[in-house]
């Protein structure tokens, strides 16, 4: 018993030894200059709970980017409030740069909601990492295999058709309705909690499309039970490159989609942000990320700060107007 | 068969042995501290197995899964702390077979059912998995709103001595449910402008605070009287006898339970919560049930883990997650370049029949950590009081805290630690509570959903077969009660 009292003794003094050497070596080789950033582990907050797709893609991106900061990077999920809560906590938060959160397209919705008043302009943006559109998609073996077709056979049948969407106010509810005012038809619009659900209730027949991304219906497609029609995107999509867009299927359509990206506080120094957009678009841009997203099949979309940041104003404005219209609107 | 003998194969192999035991051992650890769910447990550990080879990847990860589905029940034995929501019904006979002085032969229960009610769903799994799974397919709206329903009439069952109280229970239950965002219009309701109560109040909170904090608080009345052990441990083990009596819970449950896990949207604490009320249905002395009836115990838990291998039925064979943890899976399978859906089998065979073998054996592993633990398990009873009151406490919290890692459920958490406490003085049940918790937006918002289906045409929920079953279902089981009552005072 002794013995091993000893042996503990040396190990807890070896690792407090290191421990110290450790520190020293950070503060000697950060010694000067800004080029210090980071000293100590960064945390990056996913507004989502542990296991969904942002949650996912956080904790992968967040292994990689390790490397390029050669600081540690820890996830802490803060789910609540369709996103709010993690990304209000998030906006609050110390603007040293050490705590980053990974936004959802969400950021630019609350507000319209009346869920926060959070919105883009209390963040600063660091790098969009992905983004993927609604796409259209329905039973195999429905009697139409073009949107056209679709739209014909919905003008014929105006409200018979069940449309199923993540829940009212998502982004793929809003997806639905837009392609409603473009075609001029009448859709029944029916929310489920999450794409997932959505999906399920396609597959088992209780609804005839959803409007949700290619990478929610990628299973589906492949064991040919699904099939989609078009991608509301002015660019096809990667995983479906054979479904043509909504604008090549004949009906003009802005670009609805979802995405995710890194933000920290707005009054986080620019050179700080400086770094850490370097790092993550390089993260980002490595085989191994590339080959988790793909395999997830989520799209990869990167967009640098600046161009970051106008693209949420964009989306701000947009789905401003679209709440309005629709009647959306929580206040 | 041959790919079966292929799998026996693969899976002795040390590595994957070595996975398979690491993740059933942190799974059952993660699943009995309260606040780590099964969910929480599978998601931390998957982005370590990108990194690895399909097979032992996949494994540890349900490792982790049947451990923890397992894990729960032993602190809500032993302390009335359900370490996950699966086990909230545990609670109801364990924890008094525990002050019974009878922890271990409950532990023995436990662990029995689990394994049974596991590797019965597993089998199922392998032999009837692509027949079952068009069925799962047959759940809509109504369908889903009429479990619901059949889930909440169960209050009449497990309410224990008065019906109005167990009633009063469940209508507390629904009422919180309806906090937080309105699930078809998403109108925010009754949350007074906070962001965190948009998501409405969460059931695990609440669970914590109302079985375990509550438990704490009452046991701190009597701590300075009673300085010497809580409970004598009698070394009474399960007889063979009472085992041969339980055989025919035990395999009722894991019907039940498997089926549970196929229908997308039901877990395992709806499965052990409907196993529990059948058991005391088919049960001929139902005065033991609450007071700490080994049925009671091997029910609820027979139910709750063989969800796993029902969970696994729509995920495999159809790609559909059925819940929370199947979906980290999905993700988990997807990574491996394991595409789920009806090619699976064809395409990946080997690995698939692999995957079952290792399931089965995760299920073994369960019943051999769980015996041999249990001496080990059991001496937390043996901690004095004034110790385990504080570390009860301490757990409570860093377990509401880590749920979302915010403030607002510890005191939430807290909350429903001092109600608890008064429905004990009032003797007001508290399972009633969770199971409206669980259910209320379950058929809130599949009742709704089916009427906005239908377009608001009622027909919806008798036309369909299914829903009429478990509509008739539901009301038989919430009137039962009431005229066995009327019948025996009459005769």
């Amino acid at each position: 018993m002794k013995k091993y009292m000893k042996y503990s003794a040396f190990a807890i003094v070896a690792v407090l030894l290191l421990a110290i050497a450790g520190c020293g070596k950070d503060n000697s080789d950060g010694a000067g200059g800004k080029d210090e950033f980071p000293k100590k582990a960064i945390t990056l907050i996913s507004p989502t709970s542990a296991g969904g797709g942002t949650d996912a893609a956080a904790r992968a991106l967040a292994a990689d980017v390790e490397k390029h900061l050669g600081q540690p990077v820890g996830v802490v999920n803060k789910p609540g409030g369709s996103g709010s809560v993690g990304m209000t906590e998030g906006a609050n938060a110390n603007p040293d740069g050490y705590t980053a959160t990974m936004v959802i397209a969400e950021l630019t919705m609350l507000e319209h909601m009346g869920v926060s008043s959070l919105n883009q302009d209390q963040m600063k943006a660091v790098a969009m990492i992905n983004l993927d559109p609604a796409a259209l998609t329905v039973p195999a073996d429905a009697p139409y295999d073009t949107l056209d077709g679709f739209i014909a056979y919905a003008k014929a049948h105006p409200g018979e058709l069940n449309v199923g969407n993540a829940g009212s106010g998502s982004i793929w509810h809003v997806a639905a309705e837009s392609l409603a005012k473009n075609a001029g038809i009448e859709l029944n619009h029916v929310p489920f909690e999450g794409a997932a659900p959505a999906v399920t209730a396609l597959v088992g027949g209780h609804v005839d499309a959803v409007t949700v991304s290619p990478a929610e219906v990628k299973t589906h497609l492949d064991a040919g039970t699904l099939k989609t029609l078009a991608v509301m995107s002015d660019k096809r999509s990667d995983i479906i490159p054979d479904v043509p867009t909504f604008t090549e299927a004949g009906l003009e359509s802005e670009t609805i989609a979802t995405w995710r990206g890194i933000t920290v506080p707005k009054d986080t120094p620019d050179e700080i942000v400086a770094i850490l957009e370097d790092a993550f678009l390089k993260a980002a841009k490595e085989e191994n990320f590339q080959k988790f997203m793909s395999s997830n099949g989520l799209g990869i979309e990167l967009k640098s700060s600046k161009e970051f940041t106008s693209f949420m104003d964009e989306n701000y404005n947009y789905y401003k107007e679209m709440f309005a219209e629709l009647g959306l609107s929580g206040k | 068969m041959n790919l079966l003998l292929e799998g026996l194969v693969n899976v002795f192999q040390w590595e994957v042995l070595l996975f398979l035991t690491f993740g059933t051992i942190l799974g059952i650890i993660i699943g009995s501290l309260p606040g780590l769910t099964s969910t929480m447990g599978v998601a931390l550990m998957l982005p370590l197995t990108f990194g690895m080879e399909p097979v032992p990847g996949i494994l540890l990860l349900i490792g982790v899964y049947f451990g923890s589905v397992y894990g729960g029940s032993l602190t809500a034995i032993l302390i009335n702390t359900p370490g996950t929501p699966a086990s909230a019904a545990t609670v109801m006979d364990g924890y008094p077979l525990t002050q019974k002085g009878q922890a271990h032969k409950a532990l023995t229960i436990s662990t029995l059912s689990c394994a049974i009610g596991g590797i019965i769903s597993v089998l199922v799994l392998i032999l009837v998995a692509p027949q079952l799974a068009s069925f799962a397919l047959k759940f809509s709206a109504p369908e889903s709103f009429a479990l619901a329903l059949f889930g909440l009439s169960i209050v009449s069952s497990i309410a224990g001595k008065s019906i109005v109280k167990g009633l009063m229970a469940g209508t507390l239950g629904l009422l919180i449910a309806t906090i937080g965002l309105d699930p078809i219009g998403g109108f925010p309701r009754f949350t007074f402008g906070m962001p965190e109560m948009t998501t409405g109040i969460g059931f695990i909170p609440i669970m914590i605070g109302l079985f375990a904090l509550s438990e704490a608080f009452k046991s701190m009345e009597d701590i300075f009287v009673e300085k010497r052990v809580n409970v004598v441990i009698e070394k009474v083990k399960l007889k063979w006898v009472e085992f041969k009596g339980l055989i025919g819970t035990i395999l009722r449950s894991a019907g039940i339970g498997t089926f549970t896990g196929m229908i997308p949207g039901a877990g395992a604490d709806i499965a052990a919560f409907v196993a529990y009320n059948e058991a005391k249905r088919f049960a001929k002395n139902k005065d033991e049930f609450g007071k700490g009836d080994m049925r009671g115990v091997a029910a609820p838990e027979a139910a709750g883990n063989s969800v796993t291998g029902g969970a696994m039925i729509p995920l495999l064979t159809l790609g559909i997650p059925g819940d929370a943890v199947t979906a980290v899976l999905l993700g988990a399978l997807m990574v491996q370049g394991l595409q789920p859906g009806p090619m699976l089998f064809e395409s990946n065979g080997p690995i698939v029949y692999t995957l079952f073998v290792g399931m089965l054996l995760a299920n073994v592993l369960l019943l051999v950590f769980g015996l041999l633990g249990i001496r080990f398990f059991t001496k937390v009873l043996l901690i004095p009081k004034t110790i385990l009151t504080p570390l009860i406490i301490m757990l409570c919290v860093v377990g509401a805290y880590s749920l979302g890692n915010n403030y607002f459920d510890v005191v939430v958490m807290f909350i429903a630690g001092v109600v608890g406490y008064f429905f004990k003085k009032f003797e007001i049940p508290a399972s009633p509570v969770i199971l409206g918790l669980i259910l209320g937006p379950m058929m809130e918002s599949n009742l709704r959903r089916a009427l906005v289906m239908s377009q608001g045409d009622l027909s919806i929920f008798y036309t369909r077969p299914i829903t009429v079953v478990l509509l008739s279902i539901a009301v038989i089981t919430l009137f039962t009660p009431l005229f066995t009552k009327k019948i025996m005072k009459n005769s």
